[in-house]
């Protein structure tokens, strides 16, 4: 195993780095996208920066290492100094040594066929002798627990290693300031956590770290939280400050900590870091929440909860999968012997790992793939009999990046595709249309470009695209991925309205507050079985399955869970105190 | 499944240098190109090409692109069978008649009078044809293998080294190699967006050939927007890492030059000579044309 000099011996000499007055319109926008932005960043403190989409926070990372103004075109002023001296004249790769960026994206920030090259591939582009680069390899492997896969291909990692090797190869070069851009956006819960774990030991390695994040609950242990509302810095504290301010951070599209907002409602003045300080704060303020049993309240939440909810037509099976299995050419079984009914009006939420079996599933629903033994029937029918385009007027499925089916000069004609590939009449097709873009809220964008719309607009947009079929289920494959929390909102509100208005909905996500507030049945997913199926509350009862799946409940269910009771929202757990109070 | 072509052997051929295998692609190539003959495509060049594959173990590789490599021979040598025309004919098909035309080109002093047609359009097969047909089938299978089998041993790093030693410029040869990195992933990309097509209800089989290629449009912006927006993602976490710090980078990995990589430059040399050699005496032609 690793010693602590190892560790040590790739931490950076930290500098501190400041911004002074930084303002940046983009080439042809109308507004800037960073307004007089300063602050300064100590060396080795850890700042958390948030903010809604388009809030200027990517823009602001840029500008640290010169991406902006050299790389975007546009209006740059102000100053941007490491250890008092300006950056302004250097070139990106002048300052890649200075200043280390993680992006968003693992797959365009890895070049290399084997993971120690890949390590090694920033220390090349700066001229380092090969001495010098086998001195920085392991250690800096080390440090992000990547050490024994020097001789692996980076691209048959996970990807939350595929990020801890980007960050790898950025920490090799000793930068003053490390910048994460929405590390985890793309990972699964076992990712997200395996990096923030990461990030926690490199704070504590001393390391200058600046972190864009949209989950307020991973950026409690940062020395400072900078929030950015149209470019301009609303907030910058302390998190235990900055977090209290929950009207605040709503106004700016972030979520407040749920314990913190749940505190807020309950009049608690205090911002837990954690729940254990939740309970004890709660405990001190409500004594009367304690003496409950953990299995009366628990067992009479399920009870409510396992009676037929929503709009699920009990015994109506709509979708039947039996005896399914698959494996893709040559490799392993990806779907084993799965039994699965999903009735007419549902709403569930398939989790589980990456890798797990999830997509690959949905794929058979709609006939993308054919199963190596067993069917899936849809309303009765054998789906294999079916064609595509009959299984997409029964069964739509949103894929979960929007653009992979973008492709129109107008947001009206992008919604026409689908219609009109069933030849409908063109009165018909207007209808739908009008119908379709009222319902994900883009009756005002019809002659708009896709391309030029908002990430979570264009997410709607492809709802939009094949609601206009008028289908019996949708299922949506990460919905809120790469959405701030204002537009996660807008996007499940959306999904809540459609399935309230009888259409089945099943959605794969990653996201435990989504499937606790949103979803009414959760199926888990691992190495190709499900191995849960049931309803949301005694999915969230199983410690031992959530934790061998790498699923955590919200903060505020295990808080819940620590009273003996299953809170699944905010409000829920609320009113549980305020009840026993 | 993996999405690139290169497979982790230890092999003599993945240890060559890598100037050593960018050499052996460029002598592949060369080879093929100065032959016709089926005979002189398949002895030797065929036969070291299929003891490599065996060698490498890239045979996965290659029954990957079973259906390209089926195509490519079988069309190719379909069309020069026909199109050819040279020789005794063995087969003759009369199509039409083209009626004989003629067109006045009104320019002063240089007015000119052309004519066409007056004969029949036929398909005339002859034993020169099929020769050549099967001949340039095999050239193309072959320089795909030659492609096949150096991605295969060839790590993209490898690539970008022996480009450069053979004085292409750093940036130029690292282009060059990035491009086969992206490629799958852009084939990868394509793939996912005619399923999301597919499932609005699209029929990519309706009408004739080029209507098919029309209705590609719906696929092909998607994979061109998601390119450019992939390419600008690559460059700036490329400058990111220093890329462009230095015209002269620096490489970890050692490529110490074999005796090994002395006899196999040495024995493409004579490859590449004895190919010369046949296309000079013409014994690496079809015979004589009637």
């Amino acid at each position: 195993m690793k010693t602590e000099t190892q560790i040590v011996s790739v931490n950076p000499v930290a500098h501190a780095v400041s911004v002074e007055g930084v303002t940046f319109t983009y080439h042809g926008a109308d507004s800037p996208a960073l307004r007089a932005v300063s602050f300064t960043h100590n060396a080795g403190e850890m700042i958390g920066v948030m903010g809604a989409s388009g809030a200027g926070k990517s823009t602001l990372a840029k500008c640290l290492n010169r991406i902006v103004p050299e790389f975007e075109d546009g209006d740059f002023h102000g100053a941007i100094r490491i250890a008092g001296e300006s950056i302004e004249v250097l070139r990106v790769c002048d300052v890649a040594p200075k200043v280390g960026m993680v992006f968003q994206d693992f797959e365009s920030q890895l070049f290399s066929t084997n993971v120690a090259h890949e390590v090694a591939f920033a220390m090349e582009q700066v001229g380092m002798d090969r001495a010098e680069m086998d001195r920085r390899i392991l250690p800096a492997l080390e440090a992000v627990g990547l050490r024994g896969f020097e001789h692996r291909d980076p691209m048959s990692l996970s990807g939350g290693e595929k990020q801890r090797l980007a960050i790898a190869s950025v920490l090799a070069l000793r930068p003053s300031l490390i910048v994460l851009d929405e590390p985890t956006t793309d990972l699964d819960p076992e990712g997200r956590a395996e990096v923030f774990e990461l990030i926690k030991k490199l704070r504590g390695q001393g390391l200058s770290l600046i972190v864009i994040e949209h989950e307020s609950e991973e950026l409690r242990a940062a020395d400072r939280i900078i929030v950015l509302r149209e470019g301009e810095i609303a907030a910058d504290g302390p998190p235990a400050e900055v977090f209290a301010r929950t009207e605040l951070l709503t106004a700016c599209g972030v979520r407040p900590p749920g314990l913190g907002h749940a505190f807020e409602m309950l009049g608690i003045d205090a911002q837990p870091k954690n729940v254990e300080q939740a309970y004890d704060a709660t405990v001190r303020s409500f004594p009367g929440v304690t003496g409950t049993t953990y299995d009366s309240i628990a067992r009479s939440h399920v009870s409510e909860q396992t009676e037929p909810t929503g709009n699920a037509i009990a015994g109506a099976a709509f979708i039947g999968i039996e005896n399914l299995s698959f494996s893709y050419a040559g490799g392993p079984r990806v779907l084993d012997s799965i039994d699965l009914k999903v009735e007419a009006g549902e709403f569930m939420a398939i989790v589980g790992q990456n890798g797990s079996g999830k997509t690959t599933l949905a794929k058979h629903i709609v006939g993308l793939l054919e199963p190596a033994t067993g069917r899936v029937t849809i309303d009765g029918k054998d789906r294999a009999q079916m064609r595509p385009a009959e299984t997409a007027r029964e069964v739509a499925y949103v894929f979960q990046n929007p653009d992979h089916q973008i492709f129109a000069a107008t947001v009206e004609e992008e919604v026409a595709f689908g219609p009109r590939n069933f030849g409908l009449p063109d009165d018909e097709i207007r209808h739908r249309c009008d119908e379709a873009l009222e319902a994900v809220g883009l009756q005002n964008e019809r002659q708009s470009d896709p391309f030029l719309l908002s990430k979570g607009e264009r997410q709607r947009l492809a709802v939009a695209s094949v609601l206009v079929l008028r289908p019996r289920m949708l299922i949506l494959d990460e919905p809120t991925t790469g959405l701030d929390h204002r537009e996660q909102l807008r996007m499940m509100a959306l999904v809540r309205d459609l399935n309230r208005a009888g259409i089945a909905i099943v959605i794969i996500t990653h996201t435990p507050w989504l499937v606790a507030e949103y979803a009414r049945r959760v199926v888990l997913m691992r190495k190709g079985a499900k191995i849960f199926d049931g309803s949301v509350r005694e999915f969230f009862m199983q410690d031992e399955l959530l934790r061998s799946s790498s699923f955590r409940a919200p903060e505020i269910t295990e808080l819940s869970r620590r009273f003996g009771t299953l809170a699944l929202t905010t409000d829920e757990f609320v009113a549980w105190v305020k009840g026993r109070a | 499944m993996p999405i690139y072509l290169y497979i982790d052997r230890g092999t003599f051929v993945h240890r060559l240098h890598p100037t050593v295998k960018v050499f052996s692609l460029f002598v592949m190539f060369w080879s093929v190109y100065w032959v016709d003959n089926p005979i002189a495509l398949l002895i030797p060049i065929g036969l070291i090409m299929l003891w490599i594959a065996q060698l490498t173990d890239s045979w996965p590789n290659f029954y990957r692109l079973r259906w390209l490599f089926v195509i490519l021979i079988f069309t190719t040598t379909l069309m020069w069978m026909v199109f050819y025309q040279r020789g005794t004919p063995i087969f003759t098909l009369t199509l039409f008649h083209l009626a004989p035309h003629s067109l006045r080109l009104p320019l002063g002093s240089y007015s000119r009078t052309l004519h066409w047609g007056g004969h029949p359009v036929a398909l005339v097969v002859t034993w020169l044809s099929i020769k050549f047909g099967i001949g340039r089938g095999i050239k193309l299978a072959e320089l795909l293998a030659a492609s096949v089998l150096f991605l295969s041993t060839t790590k993209i790093e490898e690539f970008t080294y022996g480009l450069q030693r053979m004085r292409v410029p750093y940036r130029v040869s690292f282009a060059i190699s990035l491009s086969f990195r992206l490629v799958p992933l852009f084939i990868d990309s394509a793939v996912t967006i005619v399923d999301a097509q597919r499932l609005r209800g699209y029929d990519f089989n309706q009408g004739g050939p080029l209507e098919r290629v029309r209705r590609y449009v719906p696929v092909v912006i998607p994979v061109f927007m998601g390119a450019l927006r992939k390419a600008n993602n690559m460059a700036m976490a490329l400058e990111a890492r220093g890329f462009g710090f230095s015209h002269e980078p620096t490489t970890f990995i050692e490529y110490p030059v074999t005796a090994a990589d002395v006899m196999a430059f040495a024995f493409l040399i004579g490859l590449g000579a004895l190919y010369f050699m046949l296309y000079w005496t013409g014994l690496g032609g079809i015979g004589p044309v009637k």
